[in-house]
């Protein structure tokens, strides 16, 4: 870890000015970029703390909208009854992430805008296609946990739990900085691939901030279903979060692309249709269709179909195999 | 007759460990908690690929920096990720990061080695066992022939505490602290890298945070700090971080294992042929496998390969060789049992080579509820429930150690072992041993171990260190009790202290009684002092430690996913002390055996060598979660046997007893770890690709 100056912003409007003068580094949580410090992937110079700003950490229902502000924890999240009740898939998404400590600080905003937890990126060793090399590993190498939709050149998979639900739940962000002001972009149109943009996961300009995310209307129903290795502190194999809004069902898968994927197959068997165990089996192997895997993460195929056919089945309320 | 679950142990003692205080509030100090004034730091340069050069390094940029005393490096060529080629001494942790991000070494990194599966010799090539013919003939005359080859993966030691010294060299003596399984190693190490002579060199190591076999004698820290502080006559430390502790020290090989037995019809195993591969480090060997162990085999004929990788080397894990052997052979077991048509219960007792073990089986299987258990493949539903079983033994023959006694004039009785506790709770076990034999509360009694002033004890390796002390300690507690006894004898003026008996805390004799504290000030001197290097009363050999597990897991089919619900763990260990510092290493074994056999793994990138997975996010340990309902049974209460091993047994039968158990739900074996969910979906789709 190299040595940096640390600052802690009381102010917005100040936190704002600072970060688009563009010579900090932003920490919110700082779960993520600690580790990008300690393993040198990144060296600031500034370290601009804005986990202070409490007029960010607010959950908050209005009459068209459900509003979240991007200091808002993981953990608050999952205090939240009212997203318990009305968004499931994005408050179990949240309240299962990562382990009990790590969501008391984690934020939103944070697990948004995390880079990827790719292993060849994680290592400053590893000169990657992403960090400005010539090579992307996962393509000859150890790729049983990378993209098996929308990879190339870069195979990362977007590392974020709570997206896919913010995506399925037809949700917003809205973005500020000193230059632009605010503006406010459709969640699934938040994310880039690598084709379009090798070396960031997202649209935000230098010196912007997500100030919050929204929801329009809570979903006649939504679930999310994880699958992971381990029950405890894992990121997801497969992750599916799946909702019924007004005009039909939304689909979105994480851990499987370099961005939130929205399975348009899926979303087009299924309509506004209700869920029966056939229909989710049917919607299920729609989503695995465009797949295409490498060569150690075929099973991830697999486990697409079982997690959209699951989510469907939990957001319906039908019975979900389960250990117990 | 139903079995009673009972974890009473022999000596009454029920308490938590000694230390739980200080554990707890974190007032315990570590290796990693002594900061001397005007210290120095220092830390390896390190190698970021498998077989590598170096092509360039900015030497004095790194040395510019500020507080940064001494930049060299040492070699150019590297053969593992984490191989150290120089080091650099700071004033500062983070003068010491600054300068080797300074560095901006350049390397050209060769093709490395990687699989174990890709260097071996083939099979068909290895040099055969001198009793191969035999073998064959064995084979050839046997009802029945089952083979099968099996692997498993690099386990890292990823000891919470990471390898650490700070060294104080004084001229003429030195003050020290290490992370070690044997003070008495580090110390004569340090000695020797000091040029002193060992009782110049006082050393500590309190409290240890896990070592698993991986921190014996000085290592590579210890000698950098030594080096750097003799030179520079100031304190110095070096500390691993989590990525140099994942690299460079040490992990359990990675093996393959190929078995082919013959049987004969009604279940009896009569010999085969066994060929073992370990991956060892670019040089040298240790990659040993404990195949054919605990069943009887009859006639086999071994061979075995070190296979060299560029990866770090292997150390003595936890059982070096056991569980991945378990993992094997129980596969194995329960392959044949298939064959032949039998309960894969049964077919064990059948070729059991401990009537011991037997009686446990019997036991396990009732815990566990085997009777419920379906012929493989064919519970109902996606999600699959199975059952499964491991075994083990452990055996030791007593050894050398001392364990002193004082018994003050206020009544403080100290016990003095300069053995270490490295997690295990070996200070309670040896307080309780001795309280106990005297008849003395807790609160007289003041422990201290981890100091090389103190009466040597072994090194903790090979589970021998309870084994080796208990019985000295019993001694010299013995020792200790006769002659405050005999001063009240004397005081009574009774002719000698046969008739008197020391009961909670009192001395009582025929018709009158006297408390231990007031017993105490009888003594004339400061203290009575004990030194006990020989056994007393409970060295009678035990069996050994017998260990059997039954695992019942829930696999989900269609994701691949394991659950496991539950783990009885019967363990034998001689003499039983402590309830709860036994119940504590049976659990963490299991843990540990079960985040073995699920999830851990040792990853190098096939192209450069460099470990990928070198944390503890992405090196996955079962944590919280993952953790399944563990009934650890104390087996039976052995009064006339030594205190026996606990340290290893555990660990090794857990891999085999769940891997068991995921085959007898799936209806297929899957014989390689970890036994993550895509190797149980490919297996699950090869076996459909079958049918």
């Amino acid at each position: 870890m190299n040595s940096f100056d640390y600052h802690v912003a009381e102010e917005l409007s100040a936190a704002l000015a600072e970060y688009g003068a563009g010579q900090a580094t932003l920490k919110a949580g700082g779960m993520d970029v600690l580790d990008l410090i300690k393993e040198r992937l990144i060296e600031p110079e500034v370290v601009l703390s804005i986990d202070r700003l409490d007029q960010l950490r607010y959950i908050r229902e209005e009459q068209e909208a459900v509003r979240i502000g991007s200091l808002t924890t993981l953990a608050d999240i999952g205090r939240s009854e009212l997203l318990a009740r009305k968004f499931n898939a994005f408050h179990s998404a949240a309240a299962h992430a990562a382990t009990p400590q790590i969501r008391e600080r984690a934020t939103v905003g944070g697990n948004l805008c995390q880079r990827p937890r790719c292993w060849f990126f994680r290592n400053r060793e590893l000169h990657c296609l992403k960090k400005g090399g010539a090579t992307c590993f996962a393509v000859e190498g150890e790729n049983r946990y990378h993209a098996i939709f929308g990879g190339g050149p870069c195979y990362i998979v977007h590392p974020s739990n709570i997206a896919p639900a913010l995506i399925a739940l037809d949700g917003s962000i809205t973005i500020a900085s000193v230059e632009s002001g605010n503006r406010e972009v459709k969640a699934e149109d938040f994310f880039v691939l690598p084709e379009d943009s090798l070396y960031a996961e997202n649209i935000l300009k230098e010196g912007e901030i997500i100030l919050e995310i929204s929801f329009p209307m809570a979903p006649l129903r939504s679930a999310t279903i994880e699958l992971r290795e381990k029950q405890s502190f894992d990121w997801p194999l497969v992750l599916a979060s799946v909702a019924r809004l007004k005009k039909g069902w939304h689909v979105c898968l994480g851990a499987v692309a370099p961005i939130p994927w929205i399975s348009q197959s899926a979303m087009d068997v299924l309509g506004n249709k209700e869920i029966t165990l056939e229909l989710a089996t049917v919607a299920g192997e729609a989503a695995a269709i465009d797949a295409d895997p490498l060569e150690e993460n075929e099973y991830k195929v697999q486990l697409v179909k079982v997690a959209v056919r699951r989510a469907l089945m939990a957001a319906a309320g039908l019975e979900v195999p389960s250990w117990n | 007759m139903s079995y009673r679950n009972d974890n009473r142990v022999a000596l009454e003692n029920d308490e938590p460990r000694l230390e739980i205080r200080e554990k707890v509030t974190g007032s315990a100090k570590y290796t990693t908690d002594y900061y001397l004034p005007n210290m120095l730091w220092a830390c390896y340069i390190r190698c970021d690929f498998g077989d590598a050069r170096l092509r360039s390094a900015d030497v004095e940029s790194a040395r510019s920096i500020h507080d940064v005393l001494e930049v060299e490096l040492e070699k150019k060529s590297a053969r593992y990720h984490g191989d150290r080629i120089g080091y650099i001494c700071a004033e500062s942790r983070q003068a010491l990061e600054q300068a080797i991000a300074a560095l901006k070494m350049k390397f050209a990194a060769s093709w490395p080695r990687t699989m174990l599966e890709e260097e071996r010799t083939a099979l068909e090539d290895l040099e055969p066992a001198e009793n191969d013919v035999q073998a064959e003939n064995v084979i050839d005359t046997c009802d029945l022939v089952v083979q099968g080859e099996f692997q498993t993966q690099v386990q890292t030691h990823c000891c919470l505490e990471p390898h650490s010294c700070v060294v104080h060299f004084r001229g003429d003596s030195a003050v020290a602290y290490g992370s070690t399984q044997s003070n008495v190693a580090f110390r004569d190490d340090l000695a020797r890298e000091l040029g002193l002579r060992p009782d110049q060199v006082e050393f500590h190591c309190e409290h240890v945070g896990g070592g698993f076999g991986s921190k014996f004698g000085m290592d590579n820290e210890g000698r950098l700090a030594a080096q750097i502080s003799k030179k520079y006559q100031r304190p110095c430390r070096v500390v691993c971080n989590r990525k140099e502790e994942m690299l460079d020290t040490g992990n359990r090989p990675g093996s393959l294992q190929h078995m082919r037995i013959g049987l004969t019809r009604d279940g009896k195993i009569r010999g085969g042929k066994i060929a073992t591969w370990g991956s060892v480090g670019p040089t040298g060997g240790g990659g040993g496998v404990s195949n054919p162990s605990r069943y009887d085999f009859g006639t086999i004929a071994k061979v075995h390969q070190d296979v060299h990788i560029d990866g770090g080397f292997p150390r003595a894990m936890r059982a070096p060789g056991h569980p991945q052997a378990m993992f094997a052979i129980e596969l194995m077991m329960d392959q044949m049992a298939v064959e032949v048509n039998m309960d894969p219960l049964e077919f064990r007792q059948l070729n059991e080579t401990s009537e011991l073990r037997k009686e446990m089986l019997r036991v396990g299987a009732e815990q566990i509820g085997w009777s419920e258990r379906q012929p493989n493949g064919l519970s109902p539903g996606p999600i699959k429930r199975g059952f499964g079983i491991g075994v083990a033994d452990w055996g030791n023959r007593p050894g050398t150690a001392a364990i002193g006694v004082n018994v003050y004039r206020n009544g403080t009785v100290e016990v003095l072992s300069g053995a270490q506790d490295i997690g295990t709770g070996y200070r309670t076990m040896i307080g309780d041993v001795v309280r106990t034999y005297m008849g003395l509360p807790r609160n007289a009694l003041v422990v201290k171990v981890g100091s090389s002033d103190l009466p040597p004890g072994p090194a903790s390796g090979g589970s021998v260190t309870s084994r080796f002390t208990a019985p000295k300690a019993f001694l010299a507690a013995e020792k200790a009790r006769n002659r405050i006894l005999e001063l009240v004898a004397k005081e009574w003026k009774l002719n000698d202290a046969s008739g008197l008996n020391l009961e909670d805390g009192r001395i009582i004799g025929q018709d009158q009684s006297i408390q231990w504290k007031d017993a105490c000030q009888l003594m004339t001197g400061d203290r009575i002092a004990i030194l006990s290097d020989e056994d007393g009363a409970f060295g009678k050999d035990p069996t050994g430690s017998e260990a059997v597990q039954f695992a019942e897991v829930a696999v989900d089919v269609e994701t691949g996913i394991i659950h496991v619900k539950k783990i009885v763990a019967l363990q034998n260990v001689g003499l039983p002390v402590n309830r709860n510092t036994i119940e504590n290493q049976i659990c963490g074994a299991v843990i540990q055996g079960l985040s073995f056999c699920l999830f851990e793994e040792r990853v190098l990138n096939n192209q450069t060598g460099t470990m990928v997975n070198a944390n503890m996010d992405m090196y996955k340990i079962a944590g919280p979660v993952d953790v399944p309902e563990i009934v650890p049974i104390i087996w039976r209460e052995q009064r006339e046997v030594a205190v026996n091993s606990l340290g290893e047994p555990p660990v090794v039968p857990v891999p085999g007893a769940i891997a068991t158990a995921v085959a007898n739900a799936i209806g297929v074996q899957v014989r390689s770890m970890p036994l993550t969910p895509r190797k149980i979906l490919t297996a699950l789709s090869e076996k459909e690709a079958k049918s």
